[in-house]
């Protein structure tokens, strides 16, 4: 017998964010994501403590899903973040950390919610229009007839991602098969609309980084024993394929709730295995060259239509699925009862490869917009990082073809748009204070509470101790060794702002990022040529960073407007 | 002073000082001599002896974080290429050390991982001068026919690890006869040191001072190894031809012309015994085996593709193991075909069997009346009713068996080879109608009978036609040993043969039953150096001249960039615009040296475990003078060069005396190598930008959310203790040792070194 027990009353905190343990936890959030962040970011180890795998990151996308957050507040933090990164898959780390620092310095100033809420809404729009505007000083067109910038933005990313373990060297290579993979998906043919293939990364661990490659089509792993018969099979020409997501195994998968009741003598086992082989048979007239199922083939049925030179791969997997049945054509066959001759589909031609340790069918399309990125590295967890930083560069690429602009990074864009801002509040305030009916102190204190949130991101990019500094023409950022002396030559002394673009003989003149100097307007429209130029420049994505600038903003927002937090206890 | 202790102590990096205390275990690994370890379980009084660095790895408990990465870094290792895990965990050790040390001394952690990343991939370009291309070593195999070759070299190996060959092996045996009674005195599984002192001193030293005093002068100039009576010039020594280089090699041309032209095939290596001595790193016995095993494969490959077929490779998946402990050394063997233990029942069959082709099938799987293929469900809810009240007369299992006997029978099959296990009652029953079964069938093994016997394997016998069955099986006991000596191993070796069958059994036999898994791990560690050298067709001079080259060119790149400054070094750093990129010069010669003093290490070491030295100190010095020497010279490469050559006309000779002409080069394994190098390093870089750790995946149950409160609780904790300290950035992360007290987020490692 069941017992009702009385409901117990929901709690009720007011002022979440005044809680000492929320501001503490939020700050030891900040700390955890801010270590992370850039290309001299530390790494965290994240296990179960059990003796589960441990894997090395300084992803957000592995940071966030792991941290077990139960307070409300953190919980809207980490899953706006987490939308984030699985809408736009980079500038995670940037998202969350700018959110972290707004909500702090806002804090600070003890302002109403609602002035803060305005004005930072302000100012991002602000942030946005600049940003999308052709004056833009940190933004560069992408131009496709060239690699370059491309290169850059990948190169960039792979950087970013120090528990990848790549050298220089083997960072070229990557970068390069990343864009190889991303272009062999752009169909060649375009009409009005692009649909962009898909690239499958197979995992190779424990080979060379060098040894990764890219080949269009699909390869599917199989066992060397399938692999050495299938050597003698080889019939050239297309072939016409079916693709079964049922499983072919021959269990009986859905015998539902209760007891099936069978007589003696009456083997359930072979009555579906004699439908199996009814299946092979009009796979045979239907005159089929090649079935694959998602799931297992039993042995019969193999060795059925083996005996027919028709070829069987199984336990193709549902990840394949989608790509097999986009390039053969085929619609994925769902039951054992007869097949309809129009669910199949054809390919070009296969074969098998070996790399490493592994074999592979590998299927070549008719027309191929799939392509299959081999993909090695040293250590599982080395691997495994690179294997996300891939799929980041991968989806940004696609993102650019999309809007094809690029933002400075390095820290560059964050301090410009710092300066600009801060210029923009200081010599044209009145707009604005008409519009958001606030004060000028208001404005005043909001303004440096973003910009703050904006330069002390850039200046997270800094993890030995170095000192930030920002040029007064362009707002670009420079960094420099601590305790350098403060009568200095700057321009002895430092060489290229955060991404490469200027150089430190260009006649500037700097001063520390955090000093208090005079707001002044950064060189807006950047010259045709810089781009041009650009061989080394450490870039971000346009899309994935306006979108985090946003999110961060907004989410800032939301919190910040918490008044109370009402939890259910039952 | 209190000031700076603390500073100090806030440098210690946790996982870092994990990782060396966990590579120290294995330092008496490395080189050619090895020390067997027993370790012992406390609680269940069970213990192994183990004399490799896997198998080390293996039975200690390696929970922690760091540990897990070490032995994941150590298994991929031996996955791919089954040798060099005893370089990789010794250099994992050396160089956590060295970063651990720079960290000391105030390096950017960015600096580290950049300087020590080149400063890498910097040797590894550099000892390209010392590959030795390796071309058809089988084109004079048909010369030689038998391979007694290798006996008359097996009493030497090369001079940087010139021991008796003998005494390795025997030394084993002594440490296992003495301490074998005393397990006390051993250790315990929470890992101190096995190697006691009291035990194992008196022999080591011995074997030194005999070679002491024998060879005084080869010793010195041991380091650069090669006492081959051949002469060795590398002219495709990238030294050579690189022009800034050239002022430090006189007469570049010259020196080629001297050497070169005299002994045009000088160096490379075109004998297969040379190559196999030069990589047995003392283990001849498991060598010789490989040799056999090697020449076996070439003679049947051979047979079957005729003589204009392509290249040969040796191919060691299509070699198999079989261990028979308990039978003497002298037992150990090499044969065609296959080789197994059945039950001494089977006697009368195998005698019946013997002498006429038999035909056979293969089974996938295991051959039981329940076994599914994988992937199959079973339904859990089906009941059979009976519908009328005749009983059954035989249970399922005897119906099951007797469809089988049927199939064997309709198919006249007399032996049933199954990759998984085999139902008893079947086998019994099987016997009785003279046919043999054999379970648990290595996987190459069914392959290569599959090809030459010309059966198909199947994963049920219902499956079997007239296409699936494999002819012309021949099975004979083996050896025809006496059985009253085959009796000790529980049962009896038979050998299953087909006319041509790519398939080579290595027999491996020990009296002592502990000593089996390390004597099949060194013949596999064997055959693979050598299937790897002949792969790449390429080996690396070894006995330690390789790890020498990379030291000196490490100690000269950082007298370099004290000297030259920044422009030596543009484009080390990922991160160009950084400060660290204009600060580089000034820390790299610190880390350039750090790494280089992991390679001294490590070759002190190796030459201190061949049992040349008393003393790692004395190893060490020994190193010191050869390397002063190397970098006096200008070019490391052609010093060790040189120096090969001056063993070779035969100055140095007098210590080695007669012998010299049949004293072997040693080899090593290019790639095997490089990437355990690589590993080592990549794994300590990855420790070392590593600042947390953090503790996920608790199961979501109501129990586990009050640890998942707890997670933040600790934050909060963390963060309060933070507040209080001094120190920003090291403090905060638990992986540095924090004076306050254990961290929070840190799980507790044993500590392996109380």
């Amino acid at each position: 017998m069941s017992r009702l027990e009385a409901k117990k009353p929901s709690l009720c905190k007011s002022e979440p964010l005044t809680s000492e343990r929320v501001r503490a936890t939020l700050s030891v959030l900040k700390g955890i994501v801010t270590s992370c962040y850039g290309p001299s970011g530390r790494l965290k180890q994240l296990h179960n403590g059990l003796g589960g795998c441990v894997c090395t990151t300084s992803q957000s996308s592995a940071l966030l899903a792991n941290l077990s957050v139960t307070h409300p507040i953190l919980k809207i933090l980490t899953t706006a973040m987490q939308n984030h990164v699985s809408c736009f898959s980079d500038c995670g780390l940037f998202t969350a950390i700018l959110c972290c620092n707004l909500i702090e310095n806002v804090q600070r100033i003890g302002l109403t919610p609602t002035t803060v809420m305005k004005l930072n809404k302000h100012l991002l729009r602000l942030c946005i229009s600049y940003l999308k505007s052709e004056v833009c000083g940190c933004r560069i067109p992408v131009d496709f007839s060239s690699t370059q910038i491309l290169l850059c933005l990948v190169r960039s990313i792979l950087t970013s991602k120090p528990a990848c373990m790549l050298t220089r060297k083997e960072i070229d290579h990557v970068s390069a098969l990343i864009l190889r993979t991303f272009l062999l998906t752009i169909p060649e043919n375009t009409e009005d609309h692009i649909i962009l293939g898909k690239s499958i990364i197979v995992p190779l661990k424990g080979q060379r980084v060098i040894d990764s490659t890219v080949l269009p089509g699909i390869l599917i792993e199989m066992s060397e024993i399938q692999f050495v018969k299938l050597l003698p099979v080889k019939k050239p020409g297309s072939l016409k394929v079916a693709l079964f997501c049922a499983s072919l195994s021959g269990d009986l998968s859905d015998t539902g709730e209760g007891t099936v009741v069978v007589s003696y003598g009456v083997s359930l086992e072979n009555a579906v295995l004699d439908q199996l082989l009814n299946l092979g048979r009009q796979l045979v007239s239907d005159h089929v060259d090649l079935v694959m199922c998602q799931k297992v083939i039993h042995p019969s049925l193999k060795q059925f239509l083996s005996m027919h030179h028709v070829i069987a791969i199984d336990r193709v997997g549902v990840a394949l699925m989608e790509p097999l049945s986009k390039v053969t054509g085929t619609r994925p066959i769902g039951s054992l009862g007869s097949v309809s001759p129009s669910t199949y589909g054809s390919v070009k031609d296969w074969c098998t490869a070996k790399f490493g340790f592994k074999h592979f069918f590998h299927l070549i399309p008719n027309e191929a917009t799939v392509c299959s990125l081999l993909l090695c590295n040293r250590s599982d967890t080395a691997w495994d990082e690179l294997k996300v930083t891939c799929q980041t560069a991968l989806h940004v690429l696609q993102l650019t073809l999309k809007e094809p602009s690029v933002l400075l990074g390095g820290g560059c864009t964050e301090t410009h748009l710092a300066a600009y801002i801060r210029h923009k509040t200081c010599n044209e305030p009145e707009s604005i204070l008409k519009d958001e009916g606030c004060t000028q102190t208001e404005l005043q204190l909001i303004t440096e509470a973003f910009c703050s949130a904006l330069e002390s991101l850039a200046g997270s990019l800094e993890h030995d101790g170095g000192e930030i500094l920002t040029d007064l023409k362009y707002g670009h950022f420079w960094s420099v060794q601590a305790d350098s002396p403060s009568i200095v030559n700057w321009s002895n002394l430092l060489s290229r702002c955060g991404c490469g673009l200027r150089n430190s003989q260009e006649e500037l003149s700097w001063s520390f990022l955090r000093s208090t100097c005079h707001p002044f307007a950064p060189q807006t429209c950047l010259p045709h040529e810089a781009a041009g130029s650009a061989n080394n420049l450490t870039l971000d994505c346009f899309t994935a960073k306006l979108n985090g600038l946003q999110v961060a903003v907004e989410t800032a927002n939301l919190i910040l407007d918490l008044s109370y937090v009402i939890e259910d206890k039952n | 002073m209190v000031m700076a202790c603390r500073v100090i102590n806030k440098r210690r990096h946790m996982g870092l000082q994990q990782l060396s205390s966990f590579a120290e275990t294995g330092r008496t690994f490395l080189g050619p001599v090895k020390s067997s370890k027993f370790i012992i379980d406390e609680e269940c009084h069970e213990s192994v002896l183990i004399s490799s660095t896997v198998r080390l790895l293996e039975s200690l408990d390696l929970t922690s974080a760091v540990g897990q990465l070490l032995s994941e870094a150590v298994r991929a290792q031996n996955n791919t290429y089954r040798t060099g895990t005893s370089t990789l965990l010794f250099l994992v050790g050396a160089w956590s050390s060295a970063a651990e040390e720079c960290l000391h001394m105030g390096v950017p952690v960015s600096l580290i991982v950049s300087v020590m990343s080149e400063g890498l991939n910097s040797c590894i370009e550099e000892v390209v001068s010392l590959e030795v291309p390796v071309h058809h070593v089988f084109d004079h195999i048909d010369n030689t026919k038998t391979f007694s070759g290798l006996e008359t070299f097996s009493v030497s190996l090369g001079p940087f690890l010139q021991i008796p060959s003998d005494t390795g092996l025997m030394q084993k045996e002594h440490d296992l006869k003495d301490v074998a009674p005393q397990p006390l005195t051993i250790h315990n599984l929470s890992g101190r040191p096995v190697k006691s002192p009291q035990l194992f001193r008196p022999q080591a030293k011995v074997e030194a001072d005999t070679n002491m005093s024998q060879t005084p002068q080869t010793l010195k100039n041991s380091l650069l190894a090669d006492t081959c009576c051949r002469k060795s010039v590398l002219i495709h020594s990238r030294h050579l031809n690189r022009t800034d280089n050239s002022q430090q090699i006189s007469k570049p041309d010259g020196f080629l012309e001297q050497h070169g032209a005299a002994t045009p095939q000088a160096y490379r290596c075109n004998d297969l015994v040379e190559l196999e001595v030069g990589l047995s790193h003392g283990d001849d016995s498991s060598m010789k085996l490989v040799e056999a095993a090697a020449q076996l494969q070439y003679q049947n490959v051979r047979t079957q593709q005729g003589s204009c077929a392509m290249p040969f490779m040796f191919d060691i998946s299509r070699i198999f193991t079989c261990c028979l402990p308990g039978l003497p050394e002298s037992f150990s063997c090499v044969c065609p075909g296959y080789i197994t233990v059945v039950s001494t029942s089977s006697t009368t069959l195998i005698k019946e069997l013997q002498n006429q082709p038999i035909r056979v099938v293969l089974i996938e799987g295991d051959l039981t009346e329940n076994y599914r293929h994988l992937g199959f469900n079973k339904s859990a809810n089906i009941k059979t009713v009976l519908e009328s009240m005749k009983l059954p007369q035989d249970s399922s299992e005897e119906l099951w068996i007797n469809r089988v006997l049927e199939i064997l029978i309709k198919f006249n099959v007399n032996l049933i080879l199954a990759q998984g296990n085999v139902s008893e009652h079947l086998i019994e029953k099987c016997t009785h109608s003279k046919r043999l079964v054999i379970g648990s069938v290595n996987g190459n093994v069914m392959q290569a009978f599959a090809e030459a016997s010309g059966a198909v394997q199947v994963a049920y016998i219902t499956q079997v036609d007239e296409n699936c069955v494999g002819n012309g099986v021949c099975v004979t006991f083996w050896r025809s040993i006496p059985l009253d000596v085959v009796d000790t191993v529980d049962g009896m070796a038979i050998m299953l043969k087909t006319e041509g069958i790519n398939l080579v059994t290595v027999v491996l036999t020990s009296p002592v039953t502990a000593h089996m898994q390390s004597k099949e791990d060194r013949f596999w560690t064997c055959a693979s150096r050598l299937c790897y050298a002949l792969k790449e067709q390429k080996v690396f001079l070894g006995g330690g001249a390789v790890e020498f080259l990379c030291l000196s060119h490490l100690q000269i790149l950082a007298e370099q960039s004290l000297s030259k400054g920044n422009q030596a070094c543009s484009g080390w750093l990922h991160n160009t615009s950084s400060w660290l990129a204009s600060s580089l010069a000034l820390y790299r010669p610190t880390v350039l040296q750090c790494l280089a003093n992991g390679w001294h290490k490590y070759l002190s070491t190796l030459i201190y475990n061949t049992a040349n030295y008393s003393s790692e100190f004395e190893a060490s010095t020994f190193i010191q003078h050869h390397l002063q020497n190397a970098i006096d010279s200008g070019s490391p490469s052609s010093y060790i060069l040189s120096e090969y050559s001056k063993l070779n006309s035969g100055i140095f000779n007098s210590g080695i005396s007669n012998k010299l002409g049949q004293i072997p080069r040693v080899y090593d394994i290019v790639t095997p190598k490089i990437e355990a190098w690589r590993r080592a390093l990549d794994l300590v870089l990855l420790v070392l930008q590593t600042d947390s750790e953090i503790i996920t995946g608790l199961v979501h149950t109501e129990i586990n959310s009050q640890s998942l409160r707890s997670w933040e609780d600790c934050l909060s904790r963390l963060e309060l203790k933070l507040r209080d300290s001094s120190d920003t950035v090291l403090a905060r992360h638990p992986l540095f040792r924090n004076n306050a007290g254990e961290p929070p987020l840190a799980r507790k490692v044993a500590n392996f070194h109380s």
